[in-house]
């Protein structure tokens, strides 16, 4: 007995300790990131006033952008570092490290035309330089190319495998030469992703992807990391070598990680957080009455809810040798979009902040006059009737009656797949298509994956790559000024094959392939009427049925001044401009 | 004893070897890959991918994988630059010597994610514990000693609730009680803080510390509390009825004496083995507490890695987590041998 007592003491004694010690332990464990000059951190004795928060859920991966792109690091990014040139929200390219930007008009821009390849010289301010007092020069620009060319250590960026070679000119410019004519020239270093690195900081032996500046950068944009606390916080002070005299305004900024919504909501209401990232529909909602926050909404976002038709049979990738018994007939994907009535969806889940989008090409700079398709159930009936399909046995789902390619008496059955990270809304979304579909006859069975499984590569089964669907639903869109990755991306014919691209659904047009080639051209007019050439092809042959786009908004405190949403870009983009209202 | 302890080490190395197997197998044969996650656009470009593989060495064979995870890849010669030739020593070690590999996302050594994540969970956990204990055992030998009183009803009440009620729903209450709705009346901010560790442009001070604990520890104590208090609740009445007790009442002991000296302690003795088994969650920490409190800590790392399909980050706290357990379990054994001298382990 006595024995047991004291076991049970020691016991709690050692719970006691480690309590005790992981108290300690904590004040002293946390590695400070110290600021690359080496300043000590003012942010304890910064005044609050003086200091905002951003709250976002989950840790920035790094502050590379170009590796991962889940947006966090995008923002962190953003803060500190520079690229070439960025979009606003207007979809306005402007310079930053760049004195202007080269076009063919300004002699920046040389094309050859006997061999259709092009030569983009570059010029860089000169007044820019590095937390540490060194210069950012062209060389800063060649280092961050070959760090990202590397074939063992760097990584792939969207037009890389146009770029022939970059070489220095002099100091303070440099040319890339092409092997293409290659649109989105002007922010191949730059953008959302993309930023210069320091040659004489960041280390080339461990690459673009493993170096240590990635965690720790040096800085040429508006702030400094000062130090960085894993799930907690990331704290930052202004950079006082920055170019712009006068800016950034605001001393301290505070990142932190709060991983529940409702929490950060609540934060930024009671005003310990400042700007919320991405507020979704629900929280914009919820925000709409408070007077001490603000809401900065995008005209409309980049993100597009769309349903994707697998035009081969469920678990096959050629649509010729085994189509889609459902999905085949373009006049059953007609009948699906009319069935849909987009307007209640957007009114009655996304709380009326999306707006309807019907084809690809529906913001600037490149807009096409495509007629918004109706909702209008009778004629989607009509349409299915015309294919094929009967209800025979009167059960309300039809059934293949001289349809095209499935069996006679087959029911017009489909899955309706989503993914689980969304959330809620998604989900009812889901539902809602479900019913509008069955009201035409059609047999949903709803079913959500996460999303990992969904776009996994073919070899980790991706449900998507192995064509193991007949009908998905996600959102989607692209940031910049330039859709034409993102075109080649979802309908090239190439993207059809497995792990070559996300032409999941096996599309494919030799008509369409040869316009996409066209795009590839300076000549805006030319790229106007390419892309609306496109834009009809989709309209009648709709190997995706766009919806409508989702919200784009930034939640901010109304302390706070010229916080804006930007569709290109994130909240951040502008943060050195960022001031307290007077 | 030390005989007995020796064969449940070496029963629990073969044992750690066929969980490194199943882990490794379970993580990646789990649908899905863990490429989607490194895209906020839904998806990334092919060329991309093919580069991210080669780099994080997925497009190894599996048992190749396994291999490298195991005993590295610094013994042979690896294709870094995707010309196909094998050119460069690799520069793994393996688990066997300590290296647990980088996280797919922050390209971090896993270890030093752990490490930056286990003290707050360690700190939490205990002191949710603890707290848990001290007032769990109280309250079950209250109940135990007078049952079906008032107090036992409220007590069991209160133990129910406990735990019927989601971590989750209970936190957010709190949150939306103690941080959106009472003030402090001096300084007219909220009562308490909504998480964190501490507030950061403070200095450190153990009362700042202890408003940051309240919410979190009462949330995770709840349902241990509940669990551990109507389990002694039970051990002891089983205790109560003992033979030995009556006897003890005979010898003329007072009520005290035989409750705490006689019962008690035999009570006890089932609550800490049980104590024991629960131990590991002390490493593995409390995914919904920390997610609602943004506390830095393990359950959140995992729940991460998990969503992200961190494979290293995600085998490594499941193979740590699973030598805890084993850890737990004997050292269960054999506080519960030297508790009970009913019990004898080398036989």
């Amino acid at each position: 007995m006595h024995k047991s007592t004291k076991l049970f003491f020691f016991l709690w004694g050692l719970l006691a300790l480690l309590a005790a010690a992981s108290l300690v332990g904590c004040t002293a464990s946390p590695t400070t990131a110290a600021g690359p000059t080496g300043e000590a951190s003012p942010a304890a004795t910064a005044a609050s006033s003086d200091k905002i928060t951003i709250v976002i859920p989950e840790d920035p991966q790094s502050f590379n952008a170009a590796i991962a792109d889940q947006g966090y690091d995008s923002m962190v990014m953003k803060m500190t570092m520079l690229g070439l040139a960025s979009v606003d929200p207007q979809g306005q390219i402007y310079p930053q490290l760049a004195a202007e930007l080269p076009s063919v008009e300004n002699g920046g821009v040389v094309i050859d035309e006997a061999t259709q390849v092009m030569t983009v010289t570059w010029k860089l301010r000169q007044d820019v330089t590095w937390a540490d007092g060194t210069p950012l020069t062209a060389d800063d620009v060649l280092f961050t190319y070959e760090a990202i060319a590397d074939p063992a250590t760097g990584l792939y960026i969207n037009g890389l495998d146009y770029v022939e070679a970059v070489t220095k000119i002099d100091t303070y410019s440099f040319a890339v030469r092409f092997n293409a004519i290659y649109p989105s020239y002007q922010t191949l270093f730059g953008g959302d992703q993309v930023v210069i690195w320091p040659k004489h900081f960041c280390s080339a032996a461990d690459g673009f992807t493993a170096w240590a500046c990635n965690r720790q950068p040096l800085s040429s944009g508006p702030y400094i990391l000062q130090e960085w606390i894993a799930g907690d916080h990331l704290t930052f002070t202004r950079n006082p070598k920055y170019y712009q005299p006068g800016k950034p305004a605001i001393e301290t900024i505070i990142v932190r990680i709060v991983p529940e919504a409702s929490v950060r909501k609540t934060m930024l209401v009671q005003g310990d957080a400042d700007v919320l990232m991405w507020a979704t529909e629900q929280v914009a909602d919820e925000l709409k009455n408070e007077t001490a926050v603000k809401l900065s909404v995008s005209p409309t976002s980049r993100f597009v809810l769309r349903l994707f038709m697998n035009l081969a049979a469920k678990g096959a990738t050629d649509p010729v040798e085994s189509p889609n018994p459902v999905f085949a007939d373009v006049r059953v994907r007609q009948a699906v979009r009319q069935a849909i009535d987009v307007d209640t969806i957007s009114k009655e889940i996304f709380y009326g902040f999306s707006s309807p989008v019907w084809t690809e090409f529906f913001r600037q700079p490149y807009v096409c006059d495509i007629p918004r398709p109706k909702y209008d159930p009778e004629a989607a009936k009509a349409l299915l009737e015309a294919a094929g399909w009967k209800d025979l046995n009167g059960d309300g789902i039809r059934e293949c009656d001289t349809c095209t390619s499935a069996a006679q008496g087959e029911p017009m059955k489909v899955e309706l797949l989503t993914y689980s990270e969304y959330g809620e809304p998604l989900d009812l979304t889901q539902q809602l298509i479900g019913e509008m579909l069955k009201k035409i006859g059609i047999d949903a069975a709803l079913s959500s994956v996460p999303g990992s499984q969904m776009w996994a590569d073919y070899a980790s089964g991706g449900l998507e790559q192995r064509g193991d669907f007949s009908l998905d639903l996600y959102d989607d869109g692209y940031a910049g000024t330039d859709p034409l990755p993102f075109i080649q991306n979802y309908y090239a014919s190439s993207a059809a094959e497995p792990d070559n691209g996300w032409n999941v659904g096996r599309w494919s047009s030799p008509e369409f392939d040869s316009l996409l080639e066209e795009a590839a051209s300076l000549d805006e007019t030319q790229r106007q009427e390419t892309f609306c050439k496109m834009a009809q092809i989709l309209d009648a042959e709709l190997p995706q049925i766009l919806l409508f786009s989702t919200i784009n908004a930034e939640a901010y405190s109304a302390r706070l001044t010229n916080v804006e949403a930007n569709i290109n870009d994130v909240v951040t983009w502008n943060v050195a401009d960022w001031t307290f209202v007077k | 004893m030390g005989l007995y302890i020796a064969r449940r080490l070496l029963q629990a190395a073969a044992l750690v070897f066929v969980l490194s197997i199943l882990i490794f197998g379970l993580v990646n044969l789990a649908p899905g890959g863990p490429l989607a996650g490194y895209g906020q656009a839904r998806h990334i470009s092919p060329e991309k991918a093919q580069i991210l593989k080669r780099q994080l060495g997925l497009d190894q064979p599996l048992p190749t994988q396994y291999l490298v995870w195991l005993a590295g890849n610094d013994w042979m010669k690896v294709d870094l630059d995707g010309d196909g030739v094998l050119e460069s020593t690799g520069s793994r070690r393996g688990i066997l010597r300590g290296d647990f590999g980088f996280s797919f996302t922050t390209r971090q050594p896993v270890l030093s994610e752990i490490g930056q994540r286990l003290p707050n969970t360690l700190y939490l956990m205990s002191i949710t514990l603890l707290v848990a204990v001290c007032i769990a055992i109280p309250a079950g030998i209250i109940s135990a000693v007078k049952q079906y009183s008032l107090v036992d009803i409220v007590i069991t009440t209160f133990s129910f609730a406990g735990q019927a009620i989601p971590e989750f729903w209970l936190g957010l209450v709190l949150i939306i009680i103690f941080y959106a709705w009472l003030k402090n009346p001096f300084t007219g901010d909220p009562l308490l803080p909504a998480g964190g560790i501490a507030s950061l442009d403070a200095p450190f001070s153990v009362g700042d510390r202890i408003a940051h604990l309240i919410l979190p520890v009462v949330t995770g104590a709840m349902g241990w509390t509940a669990w551990y208090s109507r389990f002694l609740r039970s051990s002891m009445l089983d205790v109560i009825k003992q033979d030995y007790l009556r006897t003890a009442r005979a010898k003329g002991l007072g009520e005290r004496m035989v409750m705490f000296k006689h019962a008690f302690r035999n009570a006890l003795i089932p609550l800490v083995t049980l104590f024991a088994l629960d131990l590991p969650y002390i490493f593995g920490g409390a995914v919904f507490v920390e997610m609602l409190f943004s506390w830095p800590g393990m359950g959140r790392l995992y729940y991460q890695a998990a969503l992200q399909r961190d494979y290293p980050v995600l085998m490594a706290v499941l193979m740590i987590g699973a030598a805890f357990m084993i850890v737990s379990n004997l050292l269960a054994d054999i506080l519960y041998a030297s508790l009970d001298p009913r019990i004898r382990l080398d036989r």
